[in-house]
């Protein structure tokens, strides 16, 4: 977390906020989610929280995967507020297959001092298979948003992650495009033994660099970057099935390339709303989801 | 060295045409250029503008710490610069080009102006001990040379920016001198972009440019092209 707090994109928001301090209670969530195998199922059997942050326990609602059990994250804050710090540790034993997604959109609240951030903290045992797919982050109005995400596999395992970050609240006050000040976002992988896999650090500053460029956002208003990391046949299938997209009248483009270090994909997609990308996102993991585990996704919440 | 030989140096070794393979890459135009993304002078200034704040965000910072590493002789620090590039190479086209134009620019200062620095580069090369990167290479070969990491950061950014306007000649109605006038407009940018990368370290190199990073998966598959992947 120091290290975050001391980026250099956060170097013009280090005033305290007027309110409660940086970090104080209430504003240091923590999460930590262990899995383990019992039997045929994974069951969530370490849970740790700190307030904003809580699980209250796995559910096995997938009808194609009944032993994957799948926890939601949920914030008591109502999004993340200046002088935030939120951490969330995700790690699976070996053979432990799980899907975590969070309760909502996360909200980043404007801000006028300070900034919040965050660590994930992802580390899979052999042959483990984890879906992280939270739902899209919407940065308000003057928001800055850090986010720091370290990934440990072993080569038989294998992880989709997918972040979907919206461009503001569209529709409020006659409409709030990419009005955030900064949102951050790194994420690197490594093996257990230490070797680097890749690494990918997004600065987005809209006030220092217009992302109307036509090689960053052009008109596009949402944007995701999706992970699959796993092992070399089930990559080779899933990029086989993602074909790249570059089509107006689809409103989205997306595509796939192959990771450093044959790590795995990683698969961009940007939008012109959130329905067209998360669409994008639920047929990539429905690809990985057969690769991985030879089984389909179920059907979307009807209510979400 | 008298500042009219390392002028002379700068002006051989970032020269667009120095043989080192840049003219058979376009850095993602080609792909932008048949989806129509670029599609006139205005909209290739502006992609043209996000490759070198790439450059000068990521890469840049590497051939910085390249530079910095291989002139107090830490072939670690270089070791470790190179790595860095790599592991943010995500897409197969820009690592093929990085490693390419790396190997060779290696090849050619060994060969042209032979010092212990780019020997050793190249051995750790050949050794697996490093992977070779273009930016860190460019560091070495900058040391090597006796330039300042200013100068190399330029040639950089310029061998960005040259490569892509000589791709535009050929792959769209863009005159000479519309493309040296746009180089020169965008050199006018390398003072903050250096400003910047020279205080960072290997753990800020950052990017952002989903469109270019789309662009680039495309043309890993496309069928028709006059450039390499």
């Amino acid at each position: 977390m120091d290290a975050l707090i001391a980026a250099p994109e956060l170097a013009p928001y280090q005033t305290e906020p007027t309110q409660m301090r940086s970090g104080a209670v209430g504003k240091n969530g923590f999460l930590k989610l262990g899995f383990e195998r019992r039997g045929t199922r994974t069951v969530l059997a370490d849970l740790r929280r700190r307030t904003p942050l809580i699980a209250q326990r796995a559910l096995y609602y997938d009808a194609a995967m009944p032993d994957l059990p799948c926890v939601m994250i949920i914030s008591t804050a109502g999004g993340l507020l200046q002088g935030d710090r939120s951490a969330v540790e995700i790690a699976l034993a070996d053979d432990c297959d799980a899907h975590v997604t969070t309760q909502s959109a996360t909200k980043v609240q404007q801000m006028d001092a300070n900034f919040a951030a965050q660590t994930q903290d992802i580390v899979l045992g052999e042959r483990a298979y984890l879906e992280f797919l939270p739902e899209p982050t919407i940065p308000f109005r003057h928001a800055r948003f850090a986010s720091r995400t370290r990934i440990v596999l072993p080569a038989s395992a294998a992880l989709l992650y997918g972040e979907v970050v919206q461009a503001g609240r569209v529709h409020h006050a006659g409409g709030e495009r990419f009005a955030f000040d900064v949102f951050s976002s790194s994420i690197a992988a490594q093996r257990p033994d230490g070797r680097r896999l890749f690494a990918e650090k997004l600065v987005v500053e809209p006030a220092v660099r217009g992302v109307g460029n036509v090689a960053v956002m052009g008109s596009y208003e949402v944007f995701a970057n999706v992970l699959f990391l796993a092992p070399p046949e089930a990559v080779a299938r899933v990029h086989g099935a993602t074909p790249a997209e570059f089509d107006g009248a689809a409103r989205c483009a997306a595509g796939a390339s192959r990771l450093p270090h044959d790590a795995g994909l990683v698969y961009k997609v940007v939008g012109m709303d959130r329905e067209t990308v998360q669409a994008r996102v639920r047929t990539f993991w429905g690809r990985v989801r057969q690769a991985v585990r030879g089984c389909p996704v179920p059907p979307p919440f009807l209510w979400r | 060295m008298t500042s009219l030989v390392r002028a002379m140096r700068l002006l051989q070794f970032g020269d667009s045409m120095l043989p080192v393979g840049s003219f058979a890459f376009s850095n993602g135009l080609e792909s932008a250029v048949q989806q129509k993304v670029v599609r006139d002078l205005p909209t290739l200034r502006e992609f043209i503008e996000t490759a070198l704040v790439q450059a000068a965000s990521c890469d840049g910072i590497a051939l910085l710490a390249a530079h910095r590493a291989a002139c107090v002789g830490d072939a670690a620090g270089v070791i470790a610069a190179d790595h860095a590039v790599l592991l943010r190479k995500l897409n197969e086209e820009m690592r093929t080009m990085t490693l390419r134009m790396g190997r060779k620019l290696g090849e050619l200062v060994a060969h042209a102006a032979p010092h212990p620095l780019v020997t050793r580069w190249l051995a750790d090369i050949e050794a697996g001990a490093t992977p070779g990167t273009h930016p860190a290479g460019l560091g070495v070969v900058g040391a090597a040379l006796g330039l300042r990491e200013d100068d190399i950061f330029a040639a950089h950014q310029y061998g960005v920016a040259a490569m892509m306007a000589s791709a535009a000649l050929r792959l769209m109605r863009v005159s000479h001198l519309d493309g040296q006038a746009l180089l020169h407009a965008l050199g006018g940018t390398a003072d903050r972009a250096y400003a910047t990368a020279a205080r960072a370290s290997l753990d800020d190199m950052a990017t952002f440019a989903p469109i270019a990073d789309i662009l680039a998966s495309v043309h890993v598959n496309a069928h028709v092209r006059m450039f390499m992947n």
